[in-house]
C-alpha cells in the first residue's frame, strides 16, 4: 500500500473533523456572548453595615463597683441560717455574705448547732439563741407550731429575712450529671402569716434600660424610704418572682420592679413588689442577687448590705420566743 | 478494466467510510466545542433571574455554597434579578451573618426576592431581611430574631469548677454567665437592628417587641410585616422581574441553581455520612478543629431545639431528598 493511499483518506478525515468543529466553533460564537467582563477588583466592594458598628452592637455591663459592708449598731448578733425546710442553696452563695457579717464581728451558723429537732418546743429553744433568721429558698413548709414560734420571735424583735425562687426549672445534680429539676418556694404558710406569699411566676422586662443584659435579669427599684432601700436606687434580680400582699395586712413594699415588667408565662404588665417589709420579717422574691456575680452590679451591694443591717439590728430579748409549756405555744 | 474499476469503488468506499466516521466523531466532539464556545443561558443576552435554593441550616457549608451562588450571580452581565427560596431555621450567628453580608451586597445590585419555601426562622430570616420583597405561603413560618447560646456545664456549675488549667491571666478560659450574657445581648442587638433597618418601615412591631423573638406564620407576617405578600415561586420571580430596570416584560430567562445535595445528591462530604438507612442518611459531624479543645460557648441564631434533647441523640438526620 503507497503512503498516498493512507495519507488522502486520514487527511479527509481530519479536515472534516476540522472543518465541522470549526464551523460549530463559528456558530457558537456568532450565536453566544463572550465578554471578557470586568476584572475582579472591579467586582469587590467591601460593606460594612451601619448596624454592625460597634456603638449599635456593644452593651455595657452595669458597673460592678461599690462596697459590701455592716454597721454593726452595737454587739455581737448571732445569725441563724436555715438549713430544715429544704432549703436550696449553695453555701459559696452565702461567702461574701458571711464574710461581711463575719467582718463586723457577728457570728452565723449554717443551720442549728445545738438544739434542733423540729418540735416547736425545740425550735423555740433554738431561736432563742439567735438574734436573727434566714431563710433561703426553702422547699418545705414550717409546721404550725413553728409559724407560731417565728410569730412570738418576730413580735418580740428577732429578725427574720427570707430570700425565695419563685417555681422554676434548673439543673441539679443527679446521679449521672446535671439533671433538670423543679424548684419551688415552699413556705408560703409562713409568709402569709407576715402577709405576703410568693407569685406564681417568673418575671421579664424586655425594655433594656430596665433590665441588665438579659430579659429576665430585671432592674427592681424603691417604691418608698424604708432604711431597706436607703442609698439604693435599683437593684438587678436574676429570674426573680414577685410577691403578693395577702388579705388586709401591715406587710409594704420595699422594692418594686420597673415600669414593664411582665410575667413570663402568662405575659402580663402590672406592678409586681419584689421585696416586702413586715415589721420585723422581710421578704424578698429573689435568693441570687447576694451571690458572687450579682452581689454588686448595680446597686445591689447597697441593698444587701442594708438588709445584713437590718438583721443585726434587732433588740430581741434573751427569752424570746419563750418555751411552750411557760405558754400557749401549740404543737406540731 | 475490472481491476482499475474495482480499485476506484474501493477508493469510494473508502472515503465515504472516512467521511461518515469524521462526521461521527464531530457529531461527538461538537457538543463539547459549542460549550465551550457558547455561554450558557445565565450568559445569554437575554436578562435573566437566578433562583437560589437554601434548604438547611444557615450552616457555615450552606452558607459557602449560596455565597457562591450569589457572587456568580452578581458577575453575571445577564442575571438581573435573584430569587433567594429559602426552608431555613438558621444556625451559627458567625454564618448567618456571614449570609446576611452575601444577600444584602446582592440586594445593592439587584432585586433580590425571597419565597420561604417552608421556614425562613432566626439566622433564616437574618439572611432574607435585606430581600427587596419576601413571599409567604399560609404554612410558611417567620420570625424569631434571636439569639442563644450554648454554655459548658462549667458555667452553670461555675462555683465547683475545678482548676483544669495553668493560665496566663485572670480572665483566660474563665466564661462568666455575666459575660455570655453580654455577648448573647450585643449579638441580639446586631441582629435586631439589621431586622429593623430593613424591614422597620415594613414592621407594625415595635423593635422591642421583635426582640421577643417570636415566629409568625405566613399570613401573620404578611400583616405585622414580617413578610410582604401571600404567593408562590413563580410569584417571587415576576416580582423579581418586575422590580428589575432592565428586564422588560415577559422578556426574561429563569435558571435554578440547584442546592448542593441536588448537585452531588449528597449534601455532605462522604467521610460525614455515618450510617444509610434508605433515604436517611446519618450524618456524625466531628468537631473541626484538629485539637482537643472544644469551643467552649457555641452563639446560634436558630429555631429550634439541640439535638441531644430529641430522641435520635446527639446525632444529625436528614433526609436525602431527591425530587
Amino acid at each position: 500500500m503507497k503512503l498516498t493511499e493512507v495519507l488522502k483518506p486520514l487527511g479527509v478525515f481530519v479536515l472534516v473533523i476540522a472543518v465541522v468543529l470549526a464551523g460549530t466553533a463559528i456558530l457558537s460564537v456568532a450565536t453566544g456572548s463572550n465578554g471578557s467582563g470586568p476584572t475582579d477588583g472591579q467586582q469587590i466592594q467591601g460593606q460594612s453595615p451601619g448596624q454592625f458598628q460597634p456603638d449599635a452592637v456593644n452593651v455595657e455591663a452595669d458597673p460592678e463597683e461599690g462596697e459590701l459592708s455592716v454597721d454593726a449598731p452595737e454587739g455581737e448578733k448571732k445569725i441563724l441560717v436555715d438549713t430544715s425546710h429544704g432549703n436550696t442553696f449553695d453555701r459559696a452563695k452565702l461567702e461574701p455574705v458571711l464574710e461581711a457579717l463575719a467582718e463586723a464581728g457577728h457570728t452565723v451558723d449554717i443551720g442549728a448547732v445545738s438544739g434542733g429537732g423540729f418540735g416547736s418546743g425545740d425550735y423555740n429553744a433554738t431561736l432563742q439563741e439567735y438574734d436573727a433568721l434566714l431563710v433561703i429558698q426553702p422547699g418545705s413548709g414550717f409546721s404550725d407550731g413553728q409559724r407560731t414560734a417565728l410569730q412570738k420571735y418576730t413580735d418580740g424583735g428577732g429578725r427574720v429575712v427570707v430570700l425565695g425562687e419563685p417555681t422554676q426549672s434548673a439543673l441539679g445534680q443527679g446521679t449521672f450529671g446535671l439533671v433538670p429539676t423543679q424548684i419551688t418556694f415552699g413556705a408560703n404558710g409562713m409568709t402569709t402569716d407576715y402577709g405576703a406569699r410568693m407569685g406564681a411566676d417568673l418575671l421579664y422586662n424586655m425594655d433594656d434600660s430596665a433590665n441588665d443584659n438579659n430579659f429576665k435579669e430585671i432592674y427592681a427599684e424603691p417604691t418608698g424610704n424604708s432604711p431597706l432601700t436607703e442609698g439604693v436606687e435599683t437593684v438587678t434580680f436574676s429570674r426573680a418572682g414577685y410577691i403578693v400582699t395577702v388579705g388586709d395586712t401591715d406587710a409594704s413594699v420595699v422594692l418594686g420592679a420597673a415600669d414593664g415588667t411582665r410575667t413570663l408565662k402568662d405575659d402580663r404588665t402590672g406592678s409586681y413588689a419584689t421585696a416586702v417589709q413586715n415589721g420585723n420579717m422581710v421578704f424578698v422574691a429573689d435568693s441570687d442577687f447576694i451571690t458572687r456575680s450579682e452581689l454588686y452590679d448595680v446597686d445591689n451591694e447597697v441593698f444587701v448590705s442594708n438588709l445584713l443591717n437590718f438583721l443585726v439590728s434587732g433588740d430581741k430579748p434573751d427569752d424570746v420566743p419563750s418555751v411552750p409549756g411557760q405558754d400557749d405555744g401549740g404543737g406540731f | 478494466m475490472a481491476t482499475g474499476s474495482d480499485s476506484a469503488s474501493t477508493k469510494t468506499v473508502l472515503y465515504v467510510v472516512v467521511v461518515v466516521v469524521a462526521v461521527l466523531v464531530s457529531t461527538v466532539l461538537a457538543p463539547v466545542v459549542w460549550n465551550a464556545t457558547q455561554s450558557s443561558d445565565e450568559d445569554s443576552d437575554t436578562p435573566s433571574v437566578a433562583v437560589i435554593t437554601l434548604r438547611g441550616g444557615t450552616t457555615s457549608n450552606n452558607v459557602a455554597s449560596i455565597r457562591e451562588d450569589l457572587r456568580q450571580a452578581r458577575n453575571n452581565d445577564s442575571t438581573e434579578a435573584v430569587v433567594l427560596r429559602i426552608d431555613s431555621g438558621g444556625g451559627p450567628v458567625a454564618s448567618s451573618e456571614e449570609i446576611y453580608l452575601a444577600v444584602n451586597r446582592t440586594a445593592q445590585e439587584m432585586p433580590v426576592v425571597a419565597y420561604v419555601e417552608g421556614v425562613a426562622a432566626s439566622g433564616g430570616y437574618f439572611a432574607i431581611a435585606p430581600a427587596t420583597a419576601i413571599y409567604v405561603k399560609p404554612s410558611s413560618v417567620v420570625g424569631s430574631v434571636g439569639v442563644v447560646a450554648t454554655v459548658p456545664e462549667v458555667v452553670e456549675l461555675q462555683n465547683q469548677q475545678r482548676q483544669l488549667f495553668i493560665r496566663s491571666g485572670p480572665d483566660k478560659q474563665i466564661i462568666s454567665v455575666d459575660e455570655i450574657r453580654n455577648i448573647v445581648e450585643s449579638f441580639q442587638n446586631a441582629f435586631v437592628g439589621t431586622v429593623m433597618k430593613h424591614r422597620g418601615d415594613d414592621l407594625s412591631l415595635s423593635e422591642e417587641e421583635v426582640s421577643r423573638a417570636g415566629v409568625y406564620t405566613g399570613t401573620q407576617a404578611v400583616e405585622n410585616g414580617f413578610a410582604d405578600e401571600v404567593g408562590s415561586l413563580e410569584s417571587a420571580i415576576q416580582r423579581a422581574a418586575e422590580e428589575s430596570e432592565d428586564i422588560e416584560g415577559d422578556n426574561y430567562n429563569v435558571y435554578y441553581k440547584e442546592p448542593p445535595e441536588m448537585l452531588f445528591g449528597l449534601l455532605f462530604a462522604e467521610a460525614d455520612v455515618e450510617k444509610r438507612d434508605g433515604n436517611i442518611v446519618y450524618v456524625d459531624r466531628g468537631d473541626e478543629t484538629e485539637t482537643e479543645f472544644e469551643q467552649p460557648v457555641k452563639f446560634y441564631a436558630v429555631w429550634g431545639i439541640p439535638e441531644e434533647y430529641t430522641t435520635d441523640g446527639n446525632r444529625e438526620v436528614s433526609i436525602n431528598e431527591t425530587n
